[in-house]
């Protein structure tokens, strides 16, 4: 018995079920069988990324700079790769666009449905770490969704990293994605135990900021979120060090420049509701 | 993506949102059609555009009025561009491991006509912009030329001329596009389709 | 359902045209707790009688108005494991919507796809009709204000201004035909709420005893914690 949003199948089941629909495959046949004939498959959008998180006194920050790229093209100079997951919890995603917003998504979804079933209990870091890591491995890296996992929760604060495969890490610093070895080496100079606040967010910010400038797959803005006992703090472009250069606004053209063929125009205003007016008459 | 070519671009304007296509349908590089529209009509403040294999470009703009038909008997009520965006790219996550080879645009205008424009990339991936998108065989040169003529709060005769150069000039080099474009300019009083002409080789 | 001999419907139609098994359902439902619902200008109030069969049970861990999402709650007359299969789908049905379209699952639809379960429930094979009515509250933020709807377990539903189900249902409704004013405050509509339950209660209606929960004009379902509902009952006395 399910019920249905169109082809959408929601099936009853317990409630810690973390598992969405699974993949519809019905195209994959006719795709390979086009490429053996020589088209190219389209390239997914990448977050080339750099993505890393520390923990301090007494929380986690989280960080990520904000390029996504289509092959060598920049596809979107602002995104977002700093994940909700719970109220405590949040993820960084570097990889494969689609599969870390899908990944993050089902499992922000899945423990949603766990606090519901749960009477509202803050939800658990190492939950989320669980639950993602069992859908990577899942699909033996196929999803490719690299990520660094943070949060706040009963047991205090928490970092780890997930690789695309379902292997993790719990680390006191981390970084992931293409610009890992840049931000690591900030880390690996300056990461003290026990810092304060301003001193995790400023490393978390020059981490990012040395993926940005040395990783051509890292770019634009810094994002931070830092997560304590009593709550987040999601900082959206923290910091942007690669404003335009120029204006632009250097080109205008004048009225009539582009030639035009045909013209219609629908004013929507002209669609009138008569209240009360006769029913057409329909059929014979 | 350059088995049937073709080109899409969607602008934002203040209050007003514009969304245009090139009119080549191609096999390679045999020319099938020159009026072959990739943009097609959501409701009457939401457009999609798709770029890409053509049957998967015609099976998805059905799949999405079927959805958003369903939507609308069930709910009484038109779909919020950010609704709609987010059902798609749904409905392309999906099929992760078997995509549609196609890449939708999606420009609309919310229910406080602020426009609101999202890229795809054919397994969902969202891209929303606050200046433009682009999408086809051309999108490099589609970006650079957007890139250079996009300015911010443009009203909607504005947007018109500067989409139309952007889609006439990003397709001028691409051997897969072209032969014309069509834009509709979408604003809170109306729509405004319009044919422009471009060269014919 | 499956293949199996027993997969007919146990809910057919006597020669009168009824469907007696669905009305034994409602039978089921009004030997139910009573629970009321009613809408004021600025937001709905759930109340239920927490009746426990044996002063042992320990009635801090019975639940009866649930949050379906945030801004979204059930409560119910009848049976209270029938209750939870409801619950549960419902909640998945609207995860289910929002991770579709990355927005709250409105009112009306949460209605519509939970009384299509019960539905299915009075004519598929195998299984029997649900014995609970719901009270659905919610404030989807959509333009239609506060909503509150009641399901019964035949599928059909309607929105109503106030309402009530169980065992006290028609004392209940005539109290609130009397009483009811559409105009009126969310405060005041709790305070009408515990009126019309302590009328048809069996001694002292205390915090213990009684469920009350509210959705505002913050678009919020919250269920009251005791003290609340202790503020709530002494200004009633």
């Amino acid at each position: 018995m399910s019920s249905s949003y169109g082809d959408i199948n929601v099936s009853g089941g317990i409630g810690l079920d973390s598992e969405s629909a699974p993949f519809n495959l019905e195209l994959a046949r006719r795709n390979s069988m086009i490429e053996r004939q020589g088209m190219k498959l389209p390239r997914y959008l990448k977050t080339g990324t750099t993505i890393c998180g520390v923990v301090y006194a007494n929380g986690v920050v989280l960080g990520a700079d904000t390029r996504s790229t289509n092959g060598d093209t920049v596809a979107d100079k602002n995104c977002e790769k700093i994940h909700y997951i719970a109220p405590n919890i949040y993820c960084c995603g570097a990889g494969t666009a689609a599969d870390t917003e899908a990944t993050t998504n089902m499992v922000a979804s899945a423990l949603n449905m766990h606090r519901y079933g749960t009477n509202g209990r803050t939800s658990r870091v190492i939950t989320a770490l669980t639950m993602l890591k069992s859908h990577l491995f899942k699909y033996q890296g196929n999803v490719s969704a690299a990520l660094v996992l943070g949060g706040f929760d009963i047991n205090g604060p928490h970092l780890f990293t997930v690789y695309p495969h379902g292997s993790s890490d719990s680390l006191p610093y981390a970084t992931m994605g293409s610009g890992s070895l840049a931000a690591m080496s900030i880390f690996e100079a300056g990461y003290k135990e026990n810092m304060t606040k301003e001193e995790a967010m400023k490393l978390v910010a020059d981490a990012i900021k040395s993926g940005v400038f040395n990783d051509l797959g890292s770019g634009s803005n810094v994002d931070l979120c830092i997560i304590t006992k009593e709550g987040k703090e999601y900082l959206r472009n923290y910091e942007c060090p690669n404003p335009r250069p120029y204006a632009s606004q250097s080109f205008s053209f004048a009225k009539g420049t582009t030639p035009v063929l045909r013209s219609t125009m629908l004013t929507l205003k002209d669609v009138v509701v008569e209240e009360g007016a006769d029913a057409m008459e329909v059929g014979a | 993506m350059s088995y049937n070519g073709g080109a899409v671009i969607a602008m934002t304007g203040k209050e007003c949102v514009a969304i245009a296509c090139d009119l080549r349908l191609g096999i390679q590089n045999q020319t099938i059609a020159t009026d072959y529209r990739k943009v097609f009509r959501v409701h009457d403040k939401l457009f999609v555009g798709l770029s890409g294999l053509a049957t998967d470009m015609q099976t998805l703009s059905q799949r999405f009025a079927f959805r958003h038909n369903l939507y609308k008997l069930r709910e009484e009520r038109n779909m919020k561009p950010t609704t709609f965006a987010n059902l798609v790219s749904h409905m392309l996550y999906e099929r992760r491991f078997g995509p549609y080879y196609a890449e939708p645009v999606i420009a609309g205008l919310d229910e406080n006509n602020q426009p609101y424009i999202t890229g795809m990339d054919l397994i969902g991936a969202m891209a929303p912009a606050s200046d433009f998108v682009v999408a086809g065989s051309s999108s490099e040169s589609l970006f650079g030329v957007c890139e250079s003529f996009w300015k911010p709060d443009m009203d909607a005769e504005t947007l018109f001329e500067t989409l139309g150069q952007c889609i006439l000039t990003g397709v001028n080099r691409d051997c897969l596009a072209g032969w014309g474009a069509a834009i509709y300019i979408i604003t809170p009083t109306g729509i405004t389709a319009k044919t422009l002409k471009g060269r014919q080789d | 359902m499956g293949e199996s001999a027993y997969s007919f419907s146990l809910t057919t139609f006597s020669p009168s045209g009824k469907l007696v098994q669905i009305e034994y359902a409602l039978n089921a439902v009004s030997q139910g707790a009573t629970s009321l619902g009613i809408k004021a200008k600025n937001g709905v109030v759930l109340a239920t009688e927490k009746k426990t069969p044996s002063p042992l049970v320990d009635e801090s861990t019975v639940q009866k108005i649930v949050n379906i999402t945030d801004n979204i709650g059930f409560v119910y007359s009848g049976m209270g494991g029938d209750f939870r299969v409801l619950v549960r789908r419902a909640r998945r049905t609207a995860q289910a919507y929002y991770d579709v379209y990355k927005e709250a699952i409105p009112v009306s639809q949460l209605v519509r796809e939970v009384a299509a379960v019960m539905q299915e429930f009075t004519q598929s094979g195998g299984v029997r009709p649900f014995g609970v009515s719901l009270l659905v509250a919610g404030n989807d933020g959509l333009g239609h204000g506060p909503q509150l709807y009641q399901v019964d377990p035949s599928g059909t539903y309607f929105a109503w201004k106030a309402s009530a189900i169980g065992k006290n249902m028609v004392n209940a409704k005539a109290f609130l035909e009397k009483r009811y004013d559409a105009s009126v405050e969310l405060d005041d509509a709790v305070h009408t709420a515990l009126l019309t339950l302590k009328e048809g209660f069996d001694g002292e209606l205390t915090k213990e005893k009684v469920e009350v929960a509210v959705v505002g004009d913050d678009g919020q379902f919250t269920v009251l914690s005791q003290d609340r509902v202790q503020d709530y009952l002494a200004e009633t006395d």
